[in-house]
């Protein structure tokens, strides 16, 4: 009997936590896709009287499908759409714009955000509130810092590579990983750099190359989250090392009157501090990469180990040159620290960052810098000398 | 318990006044003594019967002896009466070599009727009841019983495949609507003594030959007992198809899951048998009850042991996968497309929108009316004659696939779902009804909360599932409760050669527990040996 209304109540119990499962899920209104706007790519900029401008890159899945399959008659309509709207906040200027755009927005679709360099400049913490305290959003969404443009001319641009343009800019952002020459940024790593003590942080670039492209490569260097500066693709790709973030790249090494392109399989890379009696003394980083030889341009031979020693001794020297350009640019004219030797000392010696931390951009602009590159050359390929 | 339908039987019991009246007030009445007494008894209960044949004969050598010989015309073999029965009785009688210390119909039941099959029946009830079942009666005036012959003429189709269980391996027999012809269909698969066969009747009108098949010493005898009782407490007036039985007997009355398994094919029922299951056959219905029918056995098929394992593991995952893909794909399309816009892959949720760009129903809409005019063109088909029913799946595939396209009444997407839903349910054909009722309250609930009503549901439904017996045994077997040993035949099937032991489950008695099970295994055996 008793353990009869045990099973009761325990059903009882069970049905009741069931219930209380729908209130917590977040997403109950009911809409249909044809009802929402899909977002294809975000842009933020700011106007001269400090308005927030937004725009927005809207997909009209009908067109993009008859272009994919192909069939299309004379007047066809355009893949995508893009609009702007000006507003005191973001979230003002998102609900502004359906004044001008029928169906609500949705963002969860979003590719990419582009940054306008003028926002960039005021700092961008203010404005990625909304994007933080929505729920609408997908954190890893990349972020991009406009150069030489603004997010509307980005999102006007008709481009024959892919029907929607915000794919397209993904796809080159995406591909760094063959190349190592952009920052690859989503939005939950700006917030997490945002929410640290150091708010130094560096946001992939894009600029326009002509009528139809874009280019996205180099860096944008931010300091107390404002835009400090531009880092081309060289010092990125040193930065990139030393954050141990290269998947692939190709240095090229001079060798003798001609160049070997160097293809990086492997790269690690890691950063520390020197202490001298107490005293910062150095930054160090220390990469070590893994090479193929992927071009002989010129004449001479690979043959000996020996002339594989002083190849890697070369390449060695290249990317330390890229690293120490990247961290020196970064100290001297930036003074930003976007590599986070600050988190570093923060974290293995913490009481000498009590003291250091209220001036640490004064001590890290001053300090002396040592790279050590470890570079390996595995493979040379078929040939082993260029043909004669 | 059996639950009786009460309205209909009442109804019922008026009409059937007159028939009822004779068989209860004369069952007990011993047989007339005399052959004008017996004509006139049976003229009467067999009155407006055209098909009632009876005959008086008077031979003999030093006094005439009556013998009425009575039978419905159609249903005897009169060859085998004539030359068997009445011809050695003709010549028994006539030739005097009697024993005069017996009596006449015993000394013809035990040296001069040829037939084997031969009963005395002692009252009225016994002779009718054997006469509308195909036997002859035999009486000899004076005698105080009479005689019973079977001499029933085969009758009904010859064994062929079954329509509704095709199989690429294995026996193509399946089973007929004749009783005993099924019955020797198993016993030519299974020659073995302990395959026990008890008859028994059904249906007070119709009187319909029940057969509760087992192997003694394999099937689990707590089971047989609670069969016999639970078909014993079948009380109605007609039994015309096994599946009213399968309705009297089954566990979950309520429940949309079948408990009670049926096949036609005799292969199948043979390994069901050595499994360890019961079957119940009907006369009149090719299907065969096998019980306790468990949900695993919905995915398990024949020819899953007939071929290499690994094969048949990679079919089960199929089945599997279709069951819930038939059931669940709508459902998720509508959720998708209605709540979770942010788990679409961007170019998916382009081609979706694109999709469903201009059309003017919901989507919940829209899968509502695609699935329901499917499932109308099957039940259309299924009741057509073939070559009608060609033309109705052009039009459907017309219609269905390509004009409401086109018009614009449903997306492209919808009509793919719909055809890959359809295809899936046939993947599992046990299945096909629940899934059906399944698949709409699906939609509903996806309609209503989006994944989370999905998950509610399935976690109901799964509750239910595993909160369901069959015959005193768990429905979700090998799983709620997980039986290990019985793993070897449910996603995975073991190679047939390390399939020994036979499925624990159903052996369990009432304590369960790998113990138990051991030494009733041991005692079995050592009967098994003794017999």
């Amino acid at each position: 009997m008793c353990r009869k209304i045990k099973k009761r109540t325990d059903r009882v119990l069970i049905a009741c936590l069931l219930v209380f499962l729908l209130f917590l899920t977040g997403c109950w209104s009911r809409r249909d896709l044809t009802e929402i706007s899909i977002v294809a790519g975000i842009g933020l900029d700011r106007t001269e009287d400090g308005k927030i401008i937004l725009t927005v890159q809207v997909v009209e899945p009908a067109a993009v499908q008859s272009t994919a399959s192909g069939k299309g008659g004379s007047a066809q309509q355009k893949p995508v759409f893009a609009e702007s709207y000006e507003g005191e906040t973001v979230y003002d200027a998102v609900r502004g714009i359906l004044s001008v755009v029928d169906k609500k927005m949705f963002f969860g679709s979003a590719q990419v955000l582009i940054i306008g360099e003028r926002l960039a400049q005021d700092g961008i913490e203010e404005v990625l509130d909304y994007f933080i305290r929505d729920h609408d959003f997908d954190y890893e969404i990349y972020i991009l810092v406009a150069k030489d443009t603004t997010p509307m001319e980005i999102f006007e641009m008709e481009t024959d590579i892919d029907a929607i343009p915000s794919v397209y800019i993904y796809g080159t952002v995406d591909n760094t990983e063959s190349r190592g020459t952009v920052k690859k940024t989503m939005l939950i790593d700006v917030i997490k750099e945002m929410s640290g003590n150091e708010k130094q942080f560096a946001i992939g670039s894009i600029t326009k190359a002509g009528e139809m492209r874009v280019k996205t490569e180099g860096v944008a260097v931010f300091r107390d989250g404002k835009l400090a500066g531009w880092m081309d693709r060289y010092e990125t790709r040193g930065y990139l090392f030393a954050m141990d973030k290269i998947k692939n790249a190709i240095i090229n090494v001079p060798a003798g009157n001609g160049k070997i392109a160097m293809e990086i399989m492997r790269s690690k890379g890691k950063i520390s501090v020197e202490f001298n009696n107490g005293e910062l003394s150095a930054l160090i980083v220390n990469v070590k990469v893994y090479a193929n030889v992927g071009e002989y341009k010129g004449k001479g031979r690979l043959e000996t180990p020996d002339s594989l020693y002083e190849l890697e001794k070369a390449l060695g020297e290249e990317i330390r040159k890229e690293i120490t350009m990247a961290v020196e640019k970064t100290q001297k004219e930036y003074c930003s620290d976007i590599f986070g030797f600050g988190s570093y000392v923060r974290k293995y010696h913490p009481r000498y960052w009590k003291k250091a931390k209220r001036d640490w951009l004064a001590i890290f602009s001053e300090l002396p810098v040592i790279v050590n590159v470890d570079a390996k050359a595995e493979r040379v390929g078929i040939v082993m000398s260029p043909i004669e | 318990m059996v639950r009786r339908v009460k309205k209909p039987a009442r109804i019922k019991t008026e009409t059937r006044i007159p028939a009822h009246k004779y068989i209860s007030s004369d069952s007990n009445l011993p047989v007339p003594s005399t052959v004008d007494e017996v004509k006139t008894r049976l003229s009467e209960i067999f009155s407006c019967c055209s098909d009632f044949i009876q005959r008086e004969i008077s031979c003999g050598k030093n006094r005439l002896i009556k013998i009425v010989v009575a039978y419905l015309n159609g249903f005897v073999d009169k060859r085998i009466l004539n030359q068997d029965v009445i011809r050695p009785i003709l010549d028994f009688l006539s030739n005097a070599a009697m024993n005069e210390s017996m009596s006449i119909s015993e000394q013809l039941k035990e040296c001069v009727v040829v037939n084997n099959d031969i009963k005395e029946a002692c009252n009225m009830q016994q002779a009718v009841d054997g006469i509308v079942s195909g036997e002859a009666l035999i009486f000899i005036d004076g005698e105080e019983t009479a005689l019973v012959i079977g001499v029933k003429a085969p009758q009904g189709r010859p064994v062929k495949e079954p329509d509704t269980e095709i199989s690429i391996r294995g026996a193509r027999e399946g089973f007929v609507e004749n009783l005993l012809t099924n019955t020797t269909l198993i016993r030519k698969r299974i020659k073995n003594p302990n395959l026990k066969l008890e008859m028994m009747q059904l249906g007070k009108q119709t009187k319909t030959d029940v057969c509760i098949c087992y192997i003694k010493g394999i099937a689990n005898e707590e089971i047989i007992g609670e069969v016999r009782r639970r078909l014993k407490k079948i009380d109605i007036d007609s039994v015309l198809d096994v599946g009213i039985i399968e309705q009297y007997i089954s566990d979950s009355k309520f429940s949309l899951f079948p408990t009670v398994g049926n096949s036609e094919k005799c292969d199948k029922l043979a390994g069901k048998l050595l499994e360890g299951r019961i079957a119940i056959f009907c006369d009149g219905t090719p299907q065969v009850l096998t019980l306790p029918y468990l949900f695993i056995e919905s995915i398990q098929n024949t020819d899953d042991y007939y071929d290499h394992a690994i094969f048949a593991t990679v079919i089960r995952f199929l089945r599997l996968t279709a069951l819930l893909l038939s059931t669940l794909l709508p459902g998720i399309y509508v959720a998708l497309v209605s709540y979770h816009h942010a788990v679409i892959p961007f170019r998916l949720m382009i081609a979706l929108a694109a999709s469903r760009q201009g059309i003017p129903f919901s989507p919940f809409i829209e899968a509502i009316l695609m699935i329901i005019a499917f499932e109308l063109m099957r039940e259309a088909g299924v009741r057509m004659p073939k070559p009608i029913g060609q033309s109705l799946s052009i039009v459907g595939a017309i219609v269905l696939g390509e004009a409401s396209v086109a018009a614009g009444i449903a997306s492209n997407l919808i009509v793919i779902i719909v055809s890959i839903t359809a295809i899936c349910s046939f993947v599992v054909p046990p299945l096909i009804r629940v899934i059906m009722l399944l698949r709409f309250t699906v939609l509903l609930a996806a309609n209503l909360m989006g994944f989370l009503g999905i998950i509610i549901l399935i976690v109901v439904v799964f509750a239910h599932l595993c909160r369901m017996r069959s015959f005193g045994v768990p429905y979700m077997a090998p799983f709620s409760p997980l039986t290990s040993a019985d793993l070897k035949d449910s996603f995975v099937v073991v190679p047939i050669w390390a399939m020994v032991t036979r499925p624990g489950i159903l052996r369990q008695e009432k304590a369960e527990g790998a113990k138990g099970t051991k030494r009733q295994e041991v005692m079995l055996n050592s009967d098994v040996q003794k017999d």
